[in-house]
């Protein structure tokens, strides 16, 4: 299924789409006042894309910097080469503590690796204690924003949602008491979490600790009360050194929501006396990714949303129709590194207009990426056959003046001449689905401007030495 | 199975990676490092700012502004509970007050450092129900980078503290109050 026919269904609903456009668009306001409060900021987003890519350019050695670092503070370092090693990993360090509560806080890459469902099927109770992805979970969906997990859904759908699983009023919707709903009921499973499970932010080759960036405290609650700690991480979330956070730290929530920072910044380095530590060290196609020159920029991504929120696309379309953990652009030239043939029709889904690299705090080029991903499927096959030998006919008609003109006449008397039911029939004239065609001109440019009288002379022109 | 992976993974980014690039110098911006400028972003993210001539003015300050908590945990002010690391959940789960002494205090974003050794117990600042922070006004700097390159380490685990917990996960309505403490209050001296 293609992002253009999962997008339809998101379209069915006009005010949904209306609010859910206006929302993104408000929360791309707010990053502006907040970008235009620092005037260094486009520095600061040079300075970003600069560490990213000398990280990346010596990623083996900052990884061996890291892991070493780490293991001498006290914590237990793995590898995972794709999800479902890092699953195996995650779910025998749980067994080892003989744990079946687990409380977890907002990973993108867990997502990416269908841990949640792992660990369910392996008896463990799996929390997730976001508020926006503890929605989700209540509603067996995925999220659909990488910020804000549940910015689908209205504050009624989550009132019929805690009504149903956690006893509210029927019909409440006021986001303050469903909050508070919330904060008793993850509570108690704070309290009675025994492994918590957290992403990463950035990690610190220097110092071998993990930041994790969080406005809720959930991710602090939850490690802090838990025996064992496991955070995971791609392999691209290292940067060299503490004072690089600076630098990433008044970009990633100023980018994100408008926010001058996230509430927390914690840094977790040393597990405290008596508990356990572990970081979970994953590729899953990401060295792939690292090794196309085209495409490897995305590994910079600090995960802030940002192009979400400016996508023309992304906001008339709802995370969900991408079908992939990272919505939006920025999941437009991830996915398809992960499965080309899956996620073909995402790198087109876009206007190519450039917004998302204009926002992106660490120089991603974006639009650029998403261009190139259409050559590389075009090449290898992967475009519809309407799609690839329409466009193949119109590169032929455009590349001819004398093709081009000829077509310009017969299309101007074509629609002119034929009914209308048959130039606008929707089976084989995508545009006008929604739209009208516009009237056809009498004449193109090109035969009006051979019938104007020749202009007047030009004065000589003033002769050049050799 | 890690072993394995370790290698395949380090030798296939040694083999990816492009040309060395340089680390950029990240430059000191300077910045406005005023108490103005701290106390205005930090009611700007829904946090209190109280001034204090000193810190003999703490528990007088306290009693004003929390009459009504019973369990208070601190490391400067008069407690009403002992909390150390070893202290149990359940225990730190009706904990009303915390007073912890923070470090750093960031004029642009109104974060404040609270390192572990000032937390008692790291679930503390999180735990609690309402959570002030003691703040020497000279400590304030400018941005994050002066506040990096003031940390003299991270420790074991430490923090940023910027306001009190929040969400925005209902759409996008602003509640204060998520899991963390409901309120902050910086105590400057």
């Amino acid at each position: 299924m293609t992002h253009a026919i999962r997008a339809d269904k998101f379209l069915l609903d006009a005010d949904r789409t209306t609010w859910h456009d206006e929302t993104l668009w408000f929360v791309r306001e707010k990053r502006d006042r907040a970008a235009y409060g620092v005037p260094e900021f486009q520095e600061l987003r040079e300075l970003a894309s600069g560490i990213k890519n000398h990280t990346l350019s010596r990623l083996d050695l900052y990884l061996q910097e890291f892991e070493a670092a780490a293991q001498a503070n006290g914590v237990h370092v793995h590898w995972a080469a794709d999800a479902a090693e890092h699953n195996a990993i995650i779910l025998d360090i749980i067994q080892k503590e003989g744990a079946t509560r687990i409380v977890k806080s907002k990973s993108m890459l867990t997502e990416e690796c269908h841990l949640n469902p792992y660990l369910i099927k392996h008896g463990i109770e799996v929390v997730d204690t976001d508020l926006g992805e503890r929605i989700i979970q209540f509603r067996d969906e995925a999220p659909s924003h990488i910020v804000l997990p549940a910015i689908h859904l209205k504050k009624e759908d989550v009132g019929d949602t805690f009504h149903t699983h956690l006893g509210t009023t029927k019909g409440e919707s006021d986001p303050q008491r469903l909050t508070e709903a919330a904060r008793q009921h993850l509570r108690a499973k704070f309290l009675a979490g025994q492994v918590a499970i957290s992403g990463v932010n950035f990690a610190i080759a220097e110092t071998g600790a993990v930041v994790v960036c969080t406005n809720e405290g959930n991710a602090d609650l939850g490690v802090n009360l838990a025996r064992v700690h496991i955070a995971a991480m791609g392999i691209e979330k290292i940067i060299p050194r503490l004072s690089d956070l600076g630098v990433f730290t008044r970009l990633l929530a100023r980018s994100a929501t408008g926010q001058p920072v996230t509430t927390y910044t914690s840094h977790f380095t040393k597990p405290a006396p008596g508990k356990e530590m572990h970081i979970v060290i994953v590729d899953n196609g990401r060295t792939q990714q690292l090794g196309r020159p085209d495409f490897r920029a995305s590994l910079k991504c600090i995960r802030c949303g940002a192009c979400m929120n400016t996508c023309p696309v992304y906001r008339r379309s709802g995370g969900h129709s991408y079908d992939f953990t990272v919505p939006g652009p920025i999941g437009a030239i991830l996915s398809p590194n992960i499965d080309m043939k899956k996620h073909a029709s995402l790198p087109f889904a876009s206007t190519l207009c450039g917004s998302c690299t204009d926002v992106c705090p660490v120089k991603i080029d974006i639009h650029t990426q998403l261009y190139k991903w259409r050559q590389v499927l075009g090449e290898a096959n992967e475009i519809p056959a309407s799609k690839k030998w329409s466009m193949k006919f119109m590169g032929r008609v455009l590349a001819s003046t004398r093709v081009y003109g000829l077509g310009g006449q017969f299309a101007r008397k074509a629609l002119r001449l034929l009914p209308h039911g048959l130039t606008h029939a929707t089976s084989v004239n995508a545009w006008a689905v929604a739209r009208e065609l516009p009237e056809a001109p009498k004449q193109s440019f090109r035969e009006w401007y051979a019938k104007q009288p020749a202009p007047a002379a030009q004065p000589a022109q003033p002769q050049i030495p050799a | 199975m890690s072993t394995a992976s370790r290698e395949r993974i380090l030798a296939a980014a040694k083999a990816n990676k492009p040309e060395e690039l340089p680390l950029p110098t990240v430059p000191d911006f300077g910045g406005e490092a005023t108490i103005e400028r701290f106390t205005t972003v930090l009611t700007g993210i829904g946090g209190t700012m109280v001034r204090m001539a000193g810190l003999n003015e703490l528990e007088e300050t306290l009693r004003q502004l929390f009459p009504e908590d019973r369990l208070k945990a601190s490391t400067i002010a008069t407690a009403t509970i002992k909390v150390d690391a070893q202290t149990p959940t359940d225990v730190l789960a009706d904990i009303d007050l915390a007073v912890l002494q923070g470090e750093i205090g960031v004029a642009e974003n109104g974060a404040v450092w609270l390192p572990e050794t000032n937390m008692l117990h790291r679930a503390l600042p999180t735990i609690t129900q309402h959570l002030a922070l003691v703040l020497d006004h000279r400590r304030i700097v400018a941005t994050m980078h002066q506040a990096y390159a003031q940390l003299p380490s991270t420790g074991g685990y430490g923090k940023f503290v910027a306001g009190p917990s929040k969400t925005a996960d209902i759409e996008q309505s602003l509640v204060i109050g998520a899991h963390g403490a409901r309120s902050l209050v910086v105590l400057l001296y």
